[in-house]
Parts: C-alpha cells; structure tokens; sequence
C-alpha cells in the first residue's frame, strides 16, 4: 500500500512534488556518477532504484520548525545559491588558515582563546545546522553547544576569529541570504 | 593511460602542495596549542583544507574523467563529515565540564608557580 498522506500534506513548505522529482534527478546523477556504466539495462535499474528510494526516505527528510507549525525540506535549497555559498566558504577557510596557522607557526603562540554564547534565530531548521557546520568548518571557531532554540557556545582560538563571530552581516548573513528568510541575531556574552 | 600534460601536471604539484604545508601547519599547531579545544582547531579544521587541496590535486591530476567525478564526491563528503566530528569532540568535551584554557588562567598558574618556589626558597 502507498500512503500519499504527504503528497497533501499543507504544512509543508514548497511543493512535494517539485522535492521528490529533485531528490529523484539527484540520486540518479550520484548512481550514473559510480556506476560509470551506459548500457540500458542500468539505466532503467538506476531510475527505478532512485524514485523507490527518494519516495521511501522523502519523510524522513521533513523537519519540523521550532514551533511546529511547518515542515521544511532538507534539501530545499536553491542551487545556485548552495555553489556560490560554497565557494564563499572556501574562501573564508583559506583566509582563516592562514591566519590561524600564522598564529600557531609564531615563535610566542599569538592565541587569546575564549567562548563567544551568542542567540541565533532563523524559522528553516537547516539554518541552525548550516551555521553551526560552517562555523565549525572555519579553521579558528568550533561550535561546542546549540540549543534548538538557538543559542550557540563557539570557542574561538584568536582574536580575530571572534571578531568574525560578533559580526551578523558576516556568516549568519549569508545562512539567512542562503535560505531566503529573516533572521534575528545578538551576542550573549563572551568568556575570557 | 592517459596522456598527462606539463601544465596539468604543474597545476597538480602545486595544489598538492600547498595542501602539504597546511597539514603540516595542522602537526605543528597540533604540538604546540595548549589545551584539548585548542588542538581540535589544528587536527579537525587545517586539515580539512589540507586534504581538499590534495583532493583536488589529485583530480586535476586525473584529468577530466569519472576517476576525478568520485575524487570530487570524496572531497564534498569529507567537507561534510569533518566538521560534524570536530564538533561532536568539543560538545562532548564541553558538557562532562573540561576546563577552557584561558590567558587569565596561564596568568594564574605561573603567579601560583612563583609562590610555590618562593615558599620552597624560605
């Protein structure tokens, strides 16, 4: 039996169907990509495979927002905008290995490490994620602690890189720009 | 095999190695750094770049081909994975209550230090 339930399903956010046939295209890509193989018979196994499993998994990829009112997509993310976000993010790394490796390689340690607790809202809970992975990625903060509310414990090593924390046209901007939504952001406090 | 041309492979030694001198970074800074959170900035976070760049080496060393698709694939998943394994240290780190290492407390614990040899010297 098929449970179309979620095909109907009015709180979630976008259109199921424009999901399942994107989730759909791009499994079948990932399996072309290792399969490496061109004769028909993989071809129709590899489209078959691809939309039973992203009708299977579909669901599991809903998240509820915060107050539960809604229901987001993992994946619902505008592509363009996720390659330019990741190169925006290569960047930023790159500036702040050096800086850290710059801070490391001196003769006296030149660190000043402290944890920034700063209040971080955004309706998509894949915000959350986003800005935490990426804060973690960058070399000089780790995310030690979130809250589902949004309340996030970083350690950053330099100076620098909390002064990069405290700035909310920085990272948190281009999560918010990344996934089309208001954000709202101030520091808590910061431990020396 | 495929035919490998000088620039590419030009362009494959230099990504490679630069790739090189930021794991190296990551070692140096993983020996010098004074605490636990400090050191998963070096081995989670510069090594994260330092493997992408030799990744990334590797493909354009390949050339245009599936072989360079998959290198890329492993690339993304490394680029996903890292951080979630740095984070999940210092999380965990962090909530049994293991002491952030601060210059206040560097300052402290060499007053402490001085004390204890001049109460020895007495």
């Amino acid at each position: 039996m098929i449970n179309t339930d979620v095909l109907h399903d009015k709180s979630i956010v976008g259109s199921p169907i424009v999901h399942l046939s994107s989730m759909t295209i791009m499994l079948y890509v990932f399996w072309l990509l290792l399969s490496g193989n061109t004769q028909p018979k993989f071809l129709i196994y590899g489209a078959i495979t691809s939309i039973i499993a992203s009708w299977v998994c579909y669901p599991l990829l809903l998240i509820p927002n915060f107050d539960g009112t809604k229901k987001y997509f993992v994946f619902g993310i505008n592509p363009f905008k996720v390659v330019y976000y990741f190169f925006w993010l290569m960047w930023q790394l790159i500036l702040a290995n050096i800086d850290v490796i710059k801070a490391t390689v001196r003769h006296e340690l030149d660190i000043n490490p402290c944890v920034v607790k700063f209040r971080y809202r955004i309706d998509n809970p894949m915000g959350t994620v986003i800005l935490a992975n990426s804060i973690t990625l960058t070399p000089g903060t780790v995310t030690m602690n979130v809250t589902p509310d949004g309340l996030y414990e970083v350690h950053a090593l330099t100076d620098g890189a909390a002064d990069g924390l405290k700035d909310p046209s920085g990272m948190p901007g281009k999560v918010a720009w990344l996934l089309g939504q208001d954000f709202e952001f101030d520091v808590v406090e910061v431990d020396y | 095999m495929s035919y490998v041309s000088l620039a590419q492979e030009i362009i494959a030694y230099v990504l490679m190695g630069l790739g090189l001198i930021f794991l190296v970074g990551s070692a140096i800074g993983m020996l010098r750094l004074p605490d636990f959170y400090s050191r998963v900035h070096a081995s989670g976070n510069s090594e994260t770049l330092g493997t992408m760049l030799i990744f990334l080496g590797l493909a354009v060393y390949n050339g245009f081909s599936d072989t360079s698709a998959k290198i890329i694939v492993i690339f993304l998943f490394v680029f996903l994975g890292n951080p979630i394994g740095s984070h999940i240290l210092a999380k965990t780190a962090y909530k049994t209550g293991h002491p952030v290492w601060t210059k206040k407390h560097a300052k402290e614990a060499e007053e402490y230090e001085a004390k204890a040899a001049e109460k020895e010297e007495n």
